[in-house]
């Protein structure tokens, strides 16, 4: 008996209320052994026949390395389908310690969900097996509609392909649910996703809202055609063979059917079967003369992964304000900064993004800005509206490109004194709750200074080195920068800037690093000022690296 | 850097009478309004008379309207006709009379008159504040008015749809003291709104930066010059607006308590914003041109800067240094 399996041994029998049934041995992987864990509540102990992966105590892919087995628990929640417990526990490098936390963890999980028989608050998926279906993997996102399904309602749905990749180290097809179709092929209702998205080439599949989970026990999904057979309407089966045989042609093909039901009174979650063309599970036999359509039970469901891809869930995980992320915005200049804004922006839950710049893309642009080599020389505003489309499914770009971020500019510039063509850019300014001017074009600054505009407008640039990054956000913001960079108040090196070989024109020095650090700063500010109901002031960031790094907020 | 000087030249770019036409224009239509008033209330009106900044002589140059206080008699309205049926009328006349050449709209003790802009762009904007006589033919004897609340501010008149007040001596209140000041409360109080504007939708009213203005001279040492006159003015409203119990009485009507139109969050906004200028200001004089902007269209020029000659060498354009574009 090896050291480990020793220490195992003697480790568990010193746990109270853990028994050793079988002693702990050396398979050929993994350490197995038995034992009996007592909690008060329990009428008699339960027994788990536990494995102890090589890995122990360290965790592996996010899971842990220990399994507690009891098949006659997969009645309850958080049992995995093999009937293995599902614990997270604290991390320890020490196995005594680790074992320690692990069993306290199984006693909890008894006292929890064996004993007092918790149910959760939040919704836990159903356990799909990940298998391939033919030669890859498939996965569909879906997203919430403004439509109300009915039970056992049924139709047609679009689907697009949006990339082939690799799932770990097999194929895998992702795609994104389109448009949702009645028996008869009429519209029922659209999904929304940027209009990229949108433009995709479209297939065909099958949908059906069956209300109820295809699963048992609200846990495991079903694995052969028999267990549908309560669900499954007769007018659905026979819509399923008057479907292959109008797809014959393409008999071997795929056909997903996606399958809905309620997770909650609200909201539905659809999971995907994937039906082979001239293979459904269905057959016919005659019935009084009449030919009648059945489920074939014996077939096995091959089901895809589904993802709920629905704004809550796309930026559950954290984003800006809702006063900002609701907010259509605009932003001028997209730059250095203004790139930077504009993805941070996106990536934090706005959609509603507008550009103008009438610059274009160069290479030496990509080194601190939010482009990518790979499309060369074009506009930015091009490029960066393609990008965003890749990031967020939700991103609606509504007017900017190069055409109109030149009328701004020349409009602006040398109409300023046109009462009409004033007026006419301030509506359209206006029609902007955000306006972020990262331009740094003191003309504009100035121009934009002169109108009556009631959308919140920000003005962000930077010093040589980014040594300040300088916002303003209030009515005086044309003098506030001016006086910033009148040479007198902010401090920063004028001499040491970066000459573009082959251009006259110096720019200021600064990576991706040190500009993003400061603007990510100041959005932060920004969003703080909106989450607290503040009013927007002036305000400079310093960073002072003279010892350990700090950025100084000041506010005007 | 001299702050006093540059302060006296803020209040020099933004004197009214800078702007000669466009104030002539708002006396012209004020005039206007206050015959087509008395014309159409006849004797139930006294003479509409003007109560705002520039009857305080306080008004600055970059954002200016007329207030028309219009005195009505107490039965104007028949002897149990109420203040909203008062403002309502009034309201009614002019919507009738502007609604053409104006935007008509209910404020809250007023009804606002926004011109148009006319053919070189000067947008004209008189507030008519209705007001009542406490009995009838009271007002002669004691300038008393009820004016209708249309709708609430703050906390201000929160019980009540009416506020009773004195206009005359609001307006006296700051006419008396700045005399007696030797004008450094006008000066303190035209700071303050060129201050303000520079602020989007600042919720402190002119009113209010009058009476807190008095209130800091009042119970502060006020010496030195300009600025040190001004800093001790921001210095208090940063260490008392906050002040539980802070309490500016209308002089109009004592039981009217203009700290009330400012709510908790209003109060420490301005007590911050006090706090902060003072602090850029210390760290760095120039930041007093972000706080106490010229009046772009009335600079005066510095005689000695940037000009061919200077030092006898060549002239420097100043370099651009704010980025954010990549080039």
């Amino acid at each position: 008996m090896s050291d480990r399996v020793r220490e195992i041994n003697t480790k568990i029998e010193s746990i109270p209320d853990v028994k050793l049934v079988k002693p702990f041995e050396q398979g050929e992987f993994d350490i197995n052994g038995s034992i009996f864990i007592f909690i008060e509540g329990l009428e008699q102990p339960l027994k788990f026949d536990v494995s102890i992966l090589p890995q122990y105590p360290f965790r592996s892919h996010n899971t842990e390395t220990i399994k507690f087995y009891n098949e006659e628990l997969l009645e309850y929640k958080h049992i995995m389908g093999n009937g293995s417990i599902c614990i997270h526990t604290a991390h320890s490098p020490m196995l005594s310690e680790k074992l320690d936390y692990d069993i306290a963890s199984v006693k909890s999980w008894i006292r929890k969900y064996y004993i007092n028989k918790d149910i959760d608050i939040h919704y836990e998926h159903l356990i799909v097996p990940q298998k391939p279906y033919k030669d890859r993997h498939y996965a569909f996102f879906f997203n919430e509609v403004d439509y109300i399904f009915t039970k056992n309602q049924f139709g047609f749905v679009d689907y697009s392909i949006i990339n082939n990749g690799i799932f770990y180290i097999e194929k895998i097809t992702s795609n994104i649910l389109q448009t949702y179709y009645d028996r008869n092929k009429k519209l029922l209702t659209d999904v929304k996703w940027n209009f990229q998205l949108k433009a995709l080439n479209k297939s065909s599949g099958l949908f059906i809202f069956i209300k109820e989970a295809p699963s048992h026990n609200h846990r495991w999904v079903f694995n052969n055609w028999d267990e549908f057979a309560a669900l499954l309407p007769q007018n659905f089966l026979n819509f399923l063979h008057t479907t292959q045989e109008s797809y014959q042609k393409d008999t071997g093909k795929q056909l997903p059917l996606f399958v809905g039901y309620n997770i909650s009174e609200t909201e539905i979650h659809w999971q995907v079967v994937m039906l082979e063309i001239g293979n459904f599970p269905i057959y016919g036999e005659r019935v009084n003369k009449q030919w009648l359509t059945f489920l074939d039970g014996s077939k096995a469901v091959f089901w895809a992964m589904t993802r709920n891809c629905s704004y809550k869930y796309f930026f559950g995980r954290g984003r800006l304000n809702e006063k900002i992320t609701n907010g259509k915005i605009l932003i001028i200049g997209i730059g250095a900064i203004g790139s930077v804004v504009a993805k941070t922006l996106l990536r934090s839950g706005c959609t509603k993004i507008d550009f103008i710049d009438f610059d274009v893309k160069e290479p030496e642009n990509v080194c601190r800005s939010e482009y990518n080599f790979f499309s060369g020389i074009t506009n930015k505003t091009d490029d960066l509206i393609n990008q965003f489309c890749l990031i967020s499914p939700f991103f609606e770009p509504t007017i900017g490109g190069y055409n109109y971020s030149e009328a701004f500019d020349f409009l602006l510039k040398s109409h300023l004194t046109d009462t009409t063509i004033k007026s006419d850019i301030e509506k359209r300014l206006n029609e902007y709750d955000l306006v972020f001017d990262c331009s740094a074009d003191n003309d504009l600054l100035y121009a934009l200074s002169q109108l009556n505009i009631n959308s919140t407008l920000l003005n962000l640039s930077i010093s040589n080195h980014a040594k300040q990054l300088v916002c303003a956000s209030e009515r005086n913001r044309y003098e506030f920068i001016t006086t910033q960079f009148n040479g007198s108040v902010l401090k920063f090196d004028i001499d040491d800037l970066y000459n573009p070989t082959g251009c006259w024109s110096p720019t200021f020095k600064a990576s991706y690093n040190d500009i993003n650090a400061l603007v990510q700063f100041a959005i932060k500010h920004i969003n703080l000022r909106f989450e607290r109901d503040k009013a927007l002031r002036n305000f400079v960031i310093e960073n002072d690296d003279s010892d350990c790094l700090t950025f100084k907020p000041k506010e005007f | 850097m001299d702050k006093s000087l540059h302060l006296e030249t803020v209040i020099r770019t933004h004197q009214i009478t800078k702007e000669k036409q466009l104030l002539e224009k708002h006396i012209q239509k004020k005039n206007e309004v206050k015959e087509a008033l008395q014309e159409n209330f006849g004797c139930n009106i006294y003479s509409p008379f003007n109560s705002g900044s520039y009857a305080k002589n306080t008004a600055i140059n970059t954002k200016f309207d007329f207030d028309l206080v219009s005195p009505f008699k107490r039965n104007a309205f028949g002897s149990n006709g109420t203040l909203k049926e008062m403002y309502e009328a009034v309201y009614d006349f002019l919507f009738d009379k502007y609604k053409i050449e104006a935007e008509v709209k209910k404020q809250k003790v007023s009804i606002g008159l926004e011109f148009y802009p006319d053919s070189v762009g000067d947008r004209i904007k008189i507030d008519v504040v209705p007001g009542r006589e406490f009995n009838q033919d009271q007002y002669k004897d004691d300038e008393n008015l009820n004016l209708y609340v249309y709708y609430k501010y703050g906390n201000f008149a929160a019980d009540s749809e009416r506020i009773k007040t004195n206009v005359q001596m609001q307006i006296n209140n700051i006419k008396d003291r700045a005399d007696k000041e030797k004008d450094s409360i006008r000066k303190i109080i035209r700071l303050l709104k060129v201050w303000k504007n520079t602020k989007y939708n600042y919720p402190t009213k002119s009113f209010f930066i009058e009476l807190i203005t008095i209130k800091a001279i009042d119970n502060s040492d006020i010496t030195g010059k300009l600025w040190d006159k001004l800093k001790t003015v921001l210095e208090y409203i940063r260490d008392h607006v906050n002040n539980e119990g802070f309490t500016l009485k209308d002089p109009g009507n004592s039981s009217n308590d203009l700290a009330d139109t400012l709510t908790d969050n209003d109060k420490q906004q301005l007590a911050n914003d006090m706090k902060n200028m003072l602090e850029r200001i210390e760290e760095n004089d120039e930041n007093i041109k972000t706080y106490f902007p010229e009046n772009p269209k009335f600079k005066e020029e510095d005689k000695n800067k940037n000009k061919y000659g200077t030092n006898g060498g060549m002239p420097i354009p100043p370099p651009k240094l704010n980025f954010g574009l990549e080039k």
